[in-house]
């Protein structure tokens, strides 16, 4: 298995095309980079001192309005006031100002949206991963070998999960460096404050992004199974990347508007990817819990990865 | 005796409701080449496609050294080499990258045997190119080295030498006979190029709409028995008359510069005799040897004419 993936990585980074998409990215993330630095060269530092007088005067009105929607709204979103508010007696409590210099993690934090570039990259590679082979017509060479099709294509699916792993890295890395080198690390080390089940605990900024990074990425890891399960069963790489290119970009928004007349959104896979809503917000529909949203991603990649077994499995090659 | 290396079994195939090959049962033996003759679209591919596995098999088994490609098949397609209509190789990646990645799905192949495959079909100087830069004639020999790289038992070519010129077909012609003879392979070739089949194959079926209806060894195929003498001569009309009335057991006919008599050679002196003796000028005498394209129509078309009838 380990030899197929290597065979798998080699085809990925033999091409030209794969360092266009990482220098893309690297790019992409400099340009964030010297961007937020020239804004803040031109800015000014924001006013300190008074910090703890704005919260207060935050919690009140947040007060005031969970006094007025009540019962009017959910009971996630009267939750998610709630939280805010004791994040910010928290800070008050404990002298956390939340106008802390601009450093490194919140460079990095800044830069998350990159995610979704190397989320469309991924989706680009697993969109061809198993429809390529039909098209260059080597996928006749490549069966005829002593392993059989399920073990070639487990390879080719956990070759696109290293790929993704690695802009990840590169993403993660980079932005981080680069923030280190534009910003410079914290003075003071500030925490991310975590509330949870009402309590408001202190967490290392690191592990809150490499956490923020995989709840960012579950969505792309979806969708790459997604334009997988797609090229493997109709053997086209355009189809696959145009369908879960056109669902990354309108599927949480399509979801969204479901969700406002139906129920039954919280069916659909893009109401589900987003597992932020369960640590900072709310859910989509009322009553969806972290539990049911995991049950459903693993239905889905259940579902996509049975359909691209068994079609690639029984398939004539006619190529 | 000869070793039976693939065993091809009732197998039928059907592609929604429509019988593409049907009931072809035949043997193939170690170190011999069997040639796969028919005309385009008679089955030839889609058989060859349901020995490796890359198509189902509808009804019917085949077996490679004793294991079933439908239910061992990863036991069965170890013993297979085989190139699938034209070699297609990543472009992208040099030659010896192409081997390097087939040589990974096979147990037990070593960087000295990939060298030696690739010294073997004579791509040692530009192995290292990406295979882009290729001849037709060499991509053909980097898909002969793909399939040589795990000492295969049996070697599938489907149509070879499609698109080579004179020189590459020669080249492939001689590789084949050469594993054939000298490492025992069972190489199994199809084309529906008669010349070729006839300098390169041992024995031939000849498939024709699904159905296998022949399959001979090349010699008895090409000759059968009797030899067809050509006399050119002066008046082909008098003399077919002559020879029908003096010989009536032999068949005559008349041809462009002459008569065709089928006979044995020890009638020749005789039918010599007959002619001269009526005045007859004779210019020369010619052994007639038939064609495998000759036999081949023939073949094909009573076959076709008993199944119609």
């Amino acid at each position: 298995m380990l030899r197929l993936i290597q065979n798998e990585l080699m085809k990925i980074f033999k091409r030209p095309g794969t360092y266009v998409m990482i220098g893309l990215l690297v790019v992409m993330v400099s340009v964030i980079g010297g961007f937020i630095k020239y804004q803040e060269a031109g800015g000014t530092v924001p006013d300190n001192s008074d910090w703890k007088k704005g919260l207060q005067m935050e919690n009140a009105s947040l007060n005031k309005q969970i006094e007025e929607l009540k019962g009017q709204v959910s009971e996630e979103q009267i939750n998610y006031f709630k939280q805010e508010i004791a994040v910010n007696e928290y800070r008050i409590e404990h002298d956390l100002s939340p106008n802390g210099d601009y450093s490194i993690w919140e460079f990095v934090t800044d830069a998350l949206p990159i995610i979704d570039f190397a989320g469309m990259f991924t989706i680009i590679i697993a969109a061809g991963i198993v429809a390529s082979e039909f098209n260059w017509g080597t996928i006749k060479l490549l069966l005829i070998r002593p392993i059989t099709r399920g073990k070639i294509l487990v390879a080719k699916y956990l070759s696109v999960l290293l790929f993704a792993l690695a802009v990840l890295g590169i993403c993660f890395g980079y932005s981080s460096v680069l923030g280190f080198a534009l910003f410079g690390g914290p003075e003071t080390a500030t925490p991310y404050l975590n509330y949870h089940e009402g309590t408001v605990t202190e967490q290392s900024m690191f592990v809150h992004l490499l956490i923020s990074y995989g709840l960012n990425s579950i969505s792309m890891f979806m969708l790459a199974t997604m334009a997988f399960m797609i090229s493997a069963v109709f053997r086209s790489s355009s189809l696959a990347i145009g369908i879960s290119l056109f669902l990354m970009f309108t599927g949480s928004q399509l979801t969204s508007l479901v969700a406002m007349k139906y129920d039954w959104a919280k069916y659909i896979l893009f109401a589900n990817t987003n597992l932020n809503q369960y640590f900072e917000g709310y859910p989509l529909v009322e009553g969806m819990t972290l539990p049911f949203s995991v049950i459903m991603l693993v239905i889905y990649f259940v579902l996509f990865q049975l359909l691209a077994h068994i079609v690639f499995k029984k398939r004539d090659v006619a190529a | 005796m000869m070793e039976k290396i693939i065993e091809i079994q009732e197998v039928t195939k059907r592609i929604k409701g429509k019988t593409i090959i049907d009931g072809i049962s035949f043997d193939v033996y170690k170190g011999e080449v069997f040639g796969f003759l028919g005309p385009n679209g008679a089955g030839k591919t889609t058989t060859i496609r349901m020995i490796v596995g890359l198509m189902g098999i509808s009804e019917g088994d085949i077996k490679i050294a004793g294991s079933s490609i439908k239910t061992d098949f990863e036991k069965a397609v170890r013993h297979i080499g085989a190139i699938v209509e034209n070699p297609e190789m990543y472009k992208f990646l040099s030659g010896y990258d192409n081997l390097l990645h087939f040589a990974r799905m096979s147990k037990g192949i070593t960087k000295e045997k990939i060298d030696e495959v690739v010294e073997l079909v004579g791509l040692t100087s530009r192995i290292k190119d990406k295979v882009k830069t290729y001849s037709l004639g060499m991509r053909q020999r980097l898909g002969l080295a793909q399939c040589l790289l795990h000492d295969p038992d049996v070697l599938i070519l489907d149509e070879p030498t499609n698109g080579l010129d004179p020189a590459g077909i020669r080249e492939i012609r001689d590789h084949i006979r050469m594993l054939a003879r000298e490492r025992n392979m069972a190489v199994i070739v199809s084309s529906h190029l008669l010349s070729e089949m006839e300098m390169m194959c041992d024995r031939i079926g000849i498939i024709q709409q699904g159905k296998l209806i022949d399959v001979q060894l090349v010699n008895d195929f090409v000759n059968g028995e009797e030899i067809i003498f050509e006399f050119e001569v002066d008046a082909s009309e008098k003399a077919k008359a002559v020879i029908q009335e003096a010989l009536p057991q032999l068949q005559v006919q008349q041809s462009e510069v002459g008569i065709l008599v089928s006979a044995v050679k020890e009638e020749v002196p005789l039918i010599v005799k007959h002619l001269v003796k009526e005045d007859i000028l004779l210019y020369g005498i010619q052994e007639k040897h038939k064609t495998l394209e000759d036999r081949f129509l023939e073949v094909t078309n009573s076959k076709e004419g008993v199944a119609h009838a």
